[in-house]
């Protein structure tokens, strides 16, 4: 009987930081901008700056590390890792090799075998490399120092992911989850994910671990599922039929070749000579700290989705698109609460405020319209104050100022009118400059009547119910 | 041999000698090194900006050994300084002594603008660790280099300390202000027992041993009463303070590099031999054998016996300090073996720095005060600067 | 130390040593090895590591950026540069 074998996989995932400034220097850590210019003396690594570190990283540490349910290390403090890479202006990384901010925690996945949880080893903070643009045709690298010091934190998992499907499965839990405590935008295809991939294989049952190899740097989860697939093919092929000796080594994916390459190992890889950085001084997190942080941590997002279905009867689409982001979530929760009209909150977020964000080529995590002025504003249409088209005018200028919704469509007019005399007269002037619709109308056209109601509506400025609208509408022609 | 590298004139005010190490943006920073000709730096460091903010003026950049970590300045690439009688002595000490700046900054990781103050009977003061901003200075030893003043005397020393402490918030190791305000306190503080280091003293050349007893006398003289200590476990700090300060600098000076600015050889085609290359050509001798020595005692293999020992033994010195100035207010102690150096004595021994920190480490790997007056060394607990220039003051004048 | 792990520890550092500076290394490091044997007579066992002479924590900064440099600045020392990069060999994977 042919044996069968495990596939054991741990990885390290690196997830750039939602903050404003690198982690020791002020440099804006804004992705994108033009080639090394978010870049001062200290992250292209010049003698007499120091480093200092930006409290919003550890803030953002603490939080991966509660979402991840770790322990926070209290006394959490940074250590040097030297090695020459031209990425790496001062020749020396600055990360936590001996008291990361926090260990020893599980995250939960769903796969087709069920739940399962992942232990997570330790979470540390660190500052980005550089990027390296190749150019065969000069025979010349080009550096760029945009991403040096930009705030990542590791995510060390233990070897407890046996398939291409749970990595996913973990891969995508730890971004739904960090993206929800805004940690980060978890954008791989920006960089601001990454994944190490350490992979061995053995025999079913057995205790000892094969020989592990590394795959670096892999940022797009499908390629990470190929090359799970490859390596593991690869490791069994070796063991069963000895095609190759199985080293531990590192590897490049190569992922339109769809095949792995070992990389040049030098001599002295992995030869990184940690020590306490002196300059900066053990971080301290107290319980006012502490609890701080534990007070912004938002409900998962499984948990919102039931809430939301049982406690305010939206449909599972909605719970589900809206529970896709937290900005969303925010914005709806806030809605809700001041208009207490759950399924109109959750479609004005769905269909309206989805349609200006796709028009400003924004993603749902970047709306940040006001919940409390939304939920006003659903309220003046179910109210009938406010006619839907205005609504979505008055939602266009949320999008662009800070204003009260009331307040904007009384000084633009937009209030639905009561005064039933001036309705009439409109009514009247319509009818009286347009007798082919009237007639049109009497001969059966049924459109002709929307084409009145239209003028009539139009000359109106949409400040008017239209069912009343309709109904005088009815009554003059008759 | 130029005292100054680079100058500048028509400031007014008390005139004063940067050592190389300080980050200038006007004029060009080398810290002695070929690595780093004709460098010029961006911004100034912080004390540069409060001594002009004070009123003070700044003469130019003085010659240093490369990036400061041998005896007298005889490794810098821009030349050794000699007296007139062949003695080496740095170019700052140079500087004060004869007149050309009324006093010097400098950076001490290994000791030597101590050394050269006590060789050339010059004042110096090594504040206490944290008191005075680091940021703009070329680093060394981060862990327990700290900037000093050199002057001729040692109310003009008080002086220009007093334009440079403060905290920082661009140098995160720099304390908070009211910490700072002891050390800038104006009044100077009487102190009531002396400790002698008795074996570091036992160690140093009868021309030494001669200064400590003149302090003593003189000490004496004032009321002050003085004790000998048994003081064996301070001689661990020299190679407790070498395996730090090595790592430190062999991981500080990684960033010479050749990439980014600086030297870049001519010779290389690879990554690698542009980075071996330029290094090798650029650094000298004495910072080749300190970067390698350091590395080794980070290694794997090395580690817990070397820098973590290194790391322990600093906090056991913490401790004997701190257990010695509960009942005196200084030691007294030789800042160097012998009174004067010449070449000869460093190209004997290349490494003679790493022996004379015997006497200045103590004070580097704890980050106590310490003040040079009359050719000898005293250290005080943290904060007791104005205790040890009071000390100086009966001191000034000898030594010379 | 032999000039085998010297040979190892110069590639690590980027530093290339005469045959000459090699034996006058070897003894250096021999002598403050050597010399160490005055720390292994501390016993430091229950003793905690001290990186931090000074006891201060916590100092940190407000996530703020502050713009101060601009590129053509930094890079005015810069050996070699092409539209912006730094410049280097090309690197082998």
């Amino acid at each position: 009987m042919a044996t069968k074998y495990e596939t054991v996989i741990g990885l390290e995932v690196h997830i750039e930081l939602a903050t404003e400034s690198k982690i020791f220097c002020s440099c804006s850590a804004k992705f994108g901008g033009e080639q090394n210019d978010h870049v001062c003396p200290a992250c292209c690594g010049m003698p007499g700056m120091l480093p200092v570190v930006n409290k919003h990283v550890v803030d953002l540490g603490m939080t991966a590390g509660m979402m991840l349910n770790c322990h926070i290390n209290r006394v959490t403090t940074f250590d040097k890792k030297s090695y020459y890479y031209p990425d790496l202006p001062c020749s020396y990384q600055t990360t936590q090799w001996f008291a990361p901010v926090a260990v020893n925690g599980t995250v939960r996945i769903n796969t087709s075998k069920g739940e399962k949880d992942i232990r997570i080893k330790q979470i540390h903070m660190e500052e980005d490399a550089g990027k390296l643009v190749h150019d065969d045709w000069t025979n010349t690298t080009f550096v760029d120092f945009n991403r040096t010091s930009v705030p990542l934190i590791e995510i060390v998992s233990q070897p407890d992911l046996s398939s291409a499907e749970e990595v996913v499965a973990y891969l995508e839990r730890l971004r739904s989850l960090l993206r929800f405590a805004k940690v980060s935008e978890c954008r791989m295809e920006q960089g601001s994910m990454r994944c190490d991939v350490n992979l061995s294989v053995r025999p079913e049952g057995s205790k000892v671990l094969g020989v592990r190899t590394e795959m670096k740097n892999m940022n797009s989860i499908s390629a990470i599922e190929r090359a799970i697939e490859y390596e593991t093919a690869r490791h069994i092929d070796a063991i069963e039929n000895g095609t190759e000796e199985l080293v531990q080594e590192t590897r490049r994916w190569d992922d339109i070749k769809g095949k792995s390459f070992a990389m040049r190992n030098k001599e002295t890889a992995g030869d990184y000579r940690y020590f306490p950085d002196p300059n900066v001084m053990p971080v301290c997190i107290d319980d006012e700290w502490y609890d701080g942080i534990k007070a912004t941590l938002p409900e998962f997002p499984e948990v919102k989705r039931e809430k939301y279905i049982n406690e305010l009867g939206l449909g599972e689409y909605d719970a589900d698109l809206l529970t896709e982001s937290r900005a969303l979530c925010d914005v709806f929760e806030a809605a809700y609460a001041e208009s207490n009209l759950a399924k109109e909150s959750a479609n004005w977020i769905i269909s309206n405020c989805m349609k200006v964000l796709n028009r400003k080529q924004m993603t749902p995590d970047m709306l940040n319209i006001d919940g409390k002025s939304l939920g006003k504003l659903i309220k003046l249409v179910a109210d009938g104050k406010v006619g839907n088209a205005n609504a979505r005018k008055i939602l266009d200028e949320m999008f662009e100022n800070d204003i009260d919704p009331e307040k904007y469509a009384t000084e633009n007019g937009f209030i639905v009118s009561n005064d039933t005399g001036r309705i009439q007269d409109v009514i009247n002037a319509v009818v009286a400059a347009d007798q082919k619709s009237v007639a049109d109308f009497k001969g059966g056209k049924e459109k002709a009547l929307m084409a009145l109601f239209g003028k009539c509506m139009k000359e109106l400025k949409g400040n008017c119910d239209p069912a009343v609208l309709r109904e005088m509408l009815l009554k003059t022609i008759q | 041999m130029e005292l100054y590298l680079a100058k500048q004139d028509g400031q007014k005010g008390k005139k004063i000698a940067l050592d190389d190490m300080i980050l200038t943006k006007d004029m060009p920073t080398t810290a002695g090194s070929k690595m780093l000709e004709n460098y010029m730096s961006l911004f100034d460091a912080e004390v540069v900006e409060r001594l002009t903010a004070s009123g003070y003026a700044i003469g130019g950049k003085a010659n240093v050994g490369e990036m400061c970590i041998d005896l007298l300045g005889e490794t810098s690439y821009y030349g050794a300084v000699e007296g007139e009688d062949g003695t080496l002595m740095t170019a700052s000490a140079m500087l004060v002594k004869n007149g050309e700046a009324d006093a010097a900054i400098g950076l001490d990781a290994n000791g030597t603008p101590r050394r050269a103050a006590a060789l050339n009977g010059l004042v110096c003061i090594k504040p206490t660790y944290g008191t005075v901003s680091r940021f703009g200075t070329v680093s060394i030893a981060c862990s327990g280099e700290t900037v000093t003043v050199t002057a001729n005397d040692v109310s003009t020393a008080k002086n220009v300390l007093d334009a440079i402490v403060g905290h920082d918030d661009k140098d995160g190791t720099s304390l908070p202000e009211e910490k700072c305000a002891k050390v800038k306190a104006a009044e100077f503080v009487p102190a009531k027992r002396v400790a002698v280091a008795r074996s570091l003293t036992e160690s140093a050349s009868e021309a030494i041993k001669q200064k400590i007893a003149d302090a003593v006398d003189a000490f004496k003289a004032n009321g002050i009463e003085v004790v000998e200590i048994d003081d064996s476990l301070l001689l661990t700090a020299k190679n407790a303070w070498n395996i730090l300060m090595s790592a430190e600098l062999c991981n500080n000076v990684s960033r010479y590099d050749g990439v980014k600015y600086g030297y870049r050889t001519k010779n290389y085609t690879t990554i690698d031999e542009l980075y071996t290359n330029s290094r090798t050509e650029a650094f000298g001798e004495l910072l080749k054998t300190a970067i390698l020595f350091g590395s080794e005692t980070l290694s794997d293999y090395n580690y817990m016996k070397m820098y973590d020992k290194g790391l322990r033994i600093r906090r056991v010195l913490s401790e004997k300090f701190d257990e010695i100035f509960e009942s005196f207010d200084a030691v007294l102690m030789p800042a160097s073996a012998k009174s004067a150096y010449t070449k000869a004595d460093t190209e004997e021994n290349k490494y003679i720095a790493y022996d004379e920190n015997l006497y200045t480490a103590p004070a580097t790997i704890t980050g106590v005060p310490a003040v040079i007056a009359g050719g000898v060394q005293l250290l005080g607990k943290a904060f007791s600067e104005n205790v040890l220039l009071d000390l100086a003051k009966k001191l000034e004048g000898a030594g010379k | 130390m032999d000039r085998e792990i010297l040979r190892r520890l110069e590639k690590l550092n980027q530093l290339q040593l005469t045959e000459e500076q090699k034996d006058s290394f070897l003894a250096f490091y021999a002598k403050q090895t050597e010399e160490m044997a005055i720390l292994d007579s501390v016993d430091t066992e229950s003793v905690e590591r001290m990186v931090h002479v000074m006891p201060i924590y916590t100092v940190v900064r407000e996530d703020k950026v502050i713009k101060k440099y601009s590129r053509e600045d930094l890079q005015k020392g810069a050996p070699e540069t092409t539209e912006g990069y730094w410049q280097v060999p090309r690197l082998v994977e």
